[in-house]
């Protein structure tokens, strides 16, 4: 604090520490609360419901009798006011039941996690595994490409590269899917390939496997920058000392690119899974209900069709438990710890 | 070390690299014995780590052939050569602890690791590493990094040990220590020693034969006395230590030869034998350039005038000027002390300068 005083002075301190509060408290911690809280409560009948009803019944039946006296009493003023009194209590009584009997309570309690059906849970679990295979690929095919690019002598060729790589990217993303989803279409060019070398077609989009391409498409920069960021820094004479005593080049990347690469390999996993599992457009649009859902698709249905925000906030939590796992695992599998990453 | 392991001759017949329109090397004739310590020197650019990448087997000859032990190395990676080369920044790697790095060749070998492990660290015993098995390469001093990298490159058991300015990053004292360790090294395993460096001073006191380089071309070869004392041409004259030159134009020829310089006729000895009216360099070296006391005479005798005196403890060398001529004198602290600052005679013998012909100069 007061070294950040004595780097930044008083007012830009104070500027710091506002707009770092703002981005911790706003931007991370209060959307994750607000959605932790909706997925743990819901709305419920209020106990002893039952009992309210047969009361309010009773009360009912005692409405219709004074409504029976009143016409026998017609002419006795004093006995009329009575009744009226009373029917305005009891109506009063019956209205104050009834809001008790139908007012929901809210009420705390893990049921929205249960709400998971059997075809819900399988999608789910589809899902996540569809993606972990989006990033292996990604990274089987972005490997190569990261360390031929860092591998290259002048700077501009691998810069050059790089901007190549980019410039797909400066198209708006639903664009470049629905790119992908006339080329994969039952009429699209691949097929017509296909059909020209007279195979069958694919059914790419109902399938599936349309989602599967496009994704690897839309999310493979950020294998490749991570990969080629670590890539770059190793130093080239360590490869050569390994070749020059006598490793063979998967040795060569087995003992010395590959654990040299390892933090860019974590966060390259991470972001692709994460950005796979949570994607929406990419599924929406490549499959357009031709196919099984993706998870998102589920928790959208949850909150915009189905209404029901609490299982909503349930499902974008579960979803995101899964997403922390991976994130651990990577992290311990690949022996990283957050501050290599953060690198 | 094993003992088994012994130096192979490295012949290099008209090898030369070019790259695109760069000449980088040369045609190049040389031999370098089996178990000497072979020295390159020259300055940076010259052509000398693209030679040693040469015979180490990353690049291959545009033209002619590199043997070593007699074959032909051509087409042989470097992991096929009986080579070993040790990197300028050593290129330990990073990740693996001292011993995993000693024992990397030995893995690729296929040995199994209890014996490669009892190999790499009967190795680092012999370079006095033995306590450091399994530290990180970060985690050990300069040295002691240089000494693991060369322990890396013996476990392979090469004939040919290939160094690559591998002390540039050291210290001085520990530059000079390594210095002695290295020949110890070498002399012990009986390995040919290919040592590339543009430090005049390591090739000097490790060497049994220097080559200087200049331009992709050999210029010299030679002991490092003869290479000192007895420069062939111009620029391994420069090159090569502390030289006052002097353009000159022989007026009488023969061994001892007279010239005409800007500070007048003088004498020194003309072995290339270059006949009168020649236009030439007059070089000598400053430690036998020295100050006459009055009445002292000298074969040669020059005035000028001592600018600064930097005192270096065991010697001095002393900045004088003549003619508007820069002259440096070395003089041992012999306890007579240097000549004040003003007007001095100095002086040197004939055969103690060297005429040669007129040529590229090092400022280095």
């Amino acid at each position: 604090m007061t070294s950040l005083i004595r780097a930044f002075g008083g007012p830009l301190t104070c500027l710091i520490l506002f707009f770092s509060g703002v981005w911790v408290l706003g931007l991370i911690a209060a959307p994750q609360i607000i959605m932790i809280d909706k997925s743990l409560w819901r709305m419920e009948r209020p106990v002893g419901a039952a009992e309210l009803s047969v009361q309010i019944d009773g009360l009912y039946n005692r409405l219709d009798l004074l409504a029976l006296d009143r016409s026998t009493v017609a002419d006795q003023p004093e006995k009329l006011a009575a009744i009226d009194t009373e029917t305005s209590t009891i109506q009063a009584q019956i209205a104050d039941l009834e809001r008790a009997e139908t007012t929901p309570v809210k009420t705390y309690t893990l049921d929205n996690f249960r709400q998971m059906g059997a075809a819900h849970f399988a999608i789910f679990v589809r899902t996540i595994l569809a993606s972990l295979a989006v990033s292996a690929l990604a990274l089987v095919v972005c490997y190569p490409i990261a360390f031929a690019v860092a591998q290259l002598k002048t700077a501009r060729t691998a810069a050059l590269i790089m901007l190549m790589l980019v410039v797909p990217y400066a198209i708006n993303e639903l664009l470049r899917i629905f790119a992908w989803q006339m080329l994969l279409g039952p009429n699209g060019p691949v097929n017509a390939v296909l059909s020209a070398l007279g195979l069958p077609a694919v059914p790419f989009l109902e399938s599936g496997a349309g989602v599967f391409i496009a994704m690897v498409y839309a999310y493979i920069l950020f294998m490749v920058f991570p990969l080629y960021n670590v890539l770059e820094t190793l130093d080239k004479n360590q490869i050569e000392a390994a070749r020059d005593l006598g490793a063979p080049v998967w040795q060569i990347h087995r003992r010395v690119v590959i654990p040299h690469a390892r933090p860019g390999i974590a966060v390259g996993c991470i972001m692709t899974f994460m950005l796979s599992v949570g994607s929406y457009s990419v599924p929406y649009i490549m499959t357009r209900g031709t196919a099984a859902p993706w998870f998102t698709q589920l928790i959208y249905n949850r909150f915009f069709e189905a209404t029901n925000w609490n299982v909503g906030a349930a499902y974008a939590l579960s979803l995101l438990i899964v997403c922390m796992i991976f994130v651990f695992l990577m992290m311990r599998l690949l022996k990283v710890s957050l501050k290599d990453i953060a690198k | 070390m094993t003992g088994q392991t012994i130096g192979m001759e490295i012949e290099l017949q008209r090898a030369s690299v070019r790259f695109n329109r760069f000449q980088a090397v040369q045609p190049t004739d040389l031999t370098i014995r089996a178990g000497e310590f072979f020295s390159i020197l020259g300055p940076s650019g010259c052509g000398k780590t693209t030679l040693l990448r040469m015979i180490s087997g990353f690049l291959e000859p545009t033209e002619g052939d590199v043997r070593i032990g007699g074959r032909s190395m051509l087409g042989l990676g470097p992991s096929d050569r009986p080579t070993a080369l040790i990197f300028q920044n050593l290129a330990l790697f990073p990740l693996m602890t001292v011993w995993e790095n000693v024992a990397f060749g030995l893995e690729m070998r296929g040995w199994p690791r209890a014996k490669r492990r009892a190999r790499a660290e009967e190795l680092l015993a012999t370079v006095a590493l033995a306590d450091h098995a399994g530290k990180l390469p970060d985690q050990l001093s300069g040295g002691q990094r240089q000494r693991a990298a060369i322990a890396r490159a013996l476990a392979v058991e090469p004939a040919v040990l290939l160094l690559d300015e591998p002390l540039s990053a050291l210290d001085l004292k520990l530059r000079q220590h390594m210095r002695a360790e290295l020949k110890q090294i070498q002399a012990r395993t009986g390995i040919t020693f290919v040592y590339i460096t543009h430090d005049q001073g390591e090739a000097l006191t490790m060497s049994d034969r220097v080559a200087v380089m200049n331009k992709g071309q050999i210029i010299q070869i030679g002991a490092p006395a003869r290479i000192y004392d007895h420069p062939g041409d111009s620029f391994v004259a420069t090159f090569v230590g502390e030289m006052n030159a002097l353009p000159c134009k022989l007026t009488e020829s023969g061994p001892i030869a007279q010239c005409e310089t800007p500070l007048g006729l003088l004498r020194a000895s003309n072995p290339n034998a270059l006949p009168a009216s020649s236009d030439a360099m007059l070089f000598i070296r400053p430690e036998r350039l020295r100050p006459l006391s009055p009445g002292e005479e000298a074969e040669n005798t020059l005035p000028a005038r001592v600018t600064r005196r930097d005192m270096e403890g065991a010697w001095s060398m002393i900045v004088t000027e003549a003619q508007g001529r820069k002259l440096l004198v070395n003089m041992p602290n012999d306890g007579r002390g240097a000549p004040p600052e003003g007007e001095v005679r100095l002086g040197f013998e004939a055969a103690e300068a060297l005429i040669l012909p007129k040529g590229e100069i090092s400022h280095d």
